[in-house]
């Protein structure tokens, strides 16, 4: 299929529409020429300057990363255990008609440690509950 | 139209597409000024943030002339007095370059006769390089006004050079 107006566009694209004036050009040249070379320094400048910043901080994070992940060395300051609490309760007779005393003891251990370099301590509470029948003799 | 995406002299780019921005330019404007204003303006902008953009460069350019171009009447609005006094004036400055051939000045004349929805929709397609898909889109038109329009100018410029010749 034949465009009809085939001929009367490529009259049309024949035509030569006039040029922008000089002024234009030195408006553009104004806005386009100028400003890079005014822009250069202060872009060199700033990549400098942001890439000395990464270095610090990059830096300021890989040691503090390193120190907050090394253990802390804890040393054993001071042990305690409380008295025990020690329960008897009646006697009972088991199934083979022997005799025993049931008894509950109660008591807590305590150790504290500390780590000197950060003056941090640590301490460990452990309760303790044991129970046992003690045999009784009958005649 | 050369490569706007690569590292070329804006220079050498606007001598060879300059006058077919102005043209476009001058079809949303109140003057030859006012078409300076908006080229300068568009172009600028188009080579500082747009040219390494992916895409058809022409469509970039001439949607950057057009919100200039729209954004310069707006701000003119009250000044339009006087501008439309000067627009007058301007009218008579030819948009084209003086020819030897009577019938491509005969044609030159014409485009200015076309109603501008019409012209500027032939001045689109020529000049800007545009599809009528690309033209909707900048026109806000569908594609097929751009393309009806495009075909009442067709008409009409026949028309226009056929009397004139004959004159």
């Amino acid at each position: 299929m034949t465009d009809p107006d085939h001929d009367l566009e490529q009259a049309l694209a024949a035509l030569r529409p006039r040029p922008p004036g000089p002024a234009v050009l030195a408006r553009l040249a104004r806005d386009l020429d100028a400003p890079v070379s005014a822009r250069g320094p202060i872009i060199a400048w700033s990549a400098g300057l942001a890439a000395l910043a990464a270095v610090f901080v990059a830096a300021f994070l890989f040691l503090g990363f390193r120190g907050e992940v090394e253990a802390p060395s804890y040393q054993l300051v001071r042990a305690d255990q409380s008295p025990a609490d020690v329960q008897f309760y009646r006697p009972v007779r088991l199934a083979d008609g022997s005799f025993v005393r049931p008894v509950r003891v109660r008591w807590d251990d305590t150790t504290r440690w500390e780590d000197p370099r950060s003056n941090t301590r640590l301490i460990n509470y452990r309760p303790n509950d044991q129970f046992a029948l003690l045999p009784l003799e009958t005649n | 139209m050369s490569d706007a995406h690569a590292d070329q002299d804006w220079r050498a780019w606007f001598a060879e597409n300059g006058a077919r921005l102005r043209l476009i330019a001058r079809q949303w404007t109140r003057s030859e000024a006012d078409a300076d204003d908006v080229v300068q303006e568009a172009f600028v902008r188009f080579w500082k943030h747009q040219r390494h953009l992916p895409g058809n460069p022409n469509a970039l350019v001439v949607t950057s002339i057009r919100r200039a171009a729209l954004d310069l009447l707006r701000r003119s609005d009250r000044r339009s007095v006087r501008e439309q006094a000067v627009g007058a004036d301007m009218e008579t400055v030819s948009w084209f370059e003086p020819e030897a051939d009577p019938r491509l000045q005969s044609l030159a004349d014409s485009l200015k006769l076309l109603p501008p929805e019409q012209r500027e929709v032939v001045v689109l397609k020529v000049w800007g390089d545009l599809t009528f898909d690309q033209i909707g889109e900048q026109l806000l038109i569908s594609p097929n006004t751009a393309a009806s329009r495009w075909r009442y100018a067709m008409e009409a410029l026949r028309k226009h050079i056929t009397v004139r010749t004959h004159d």
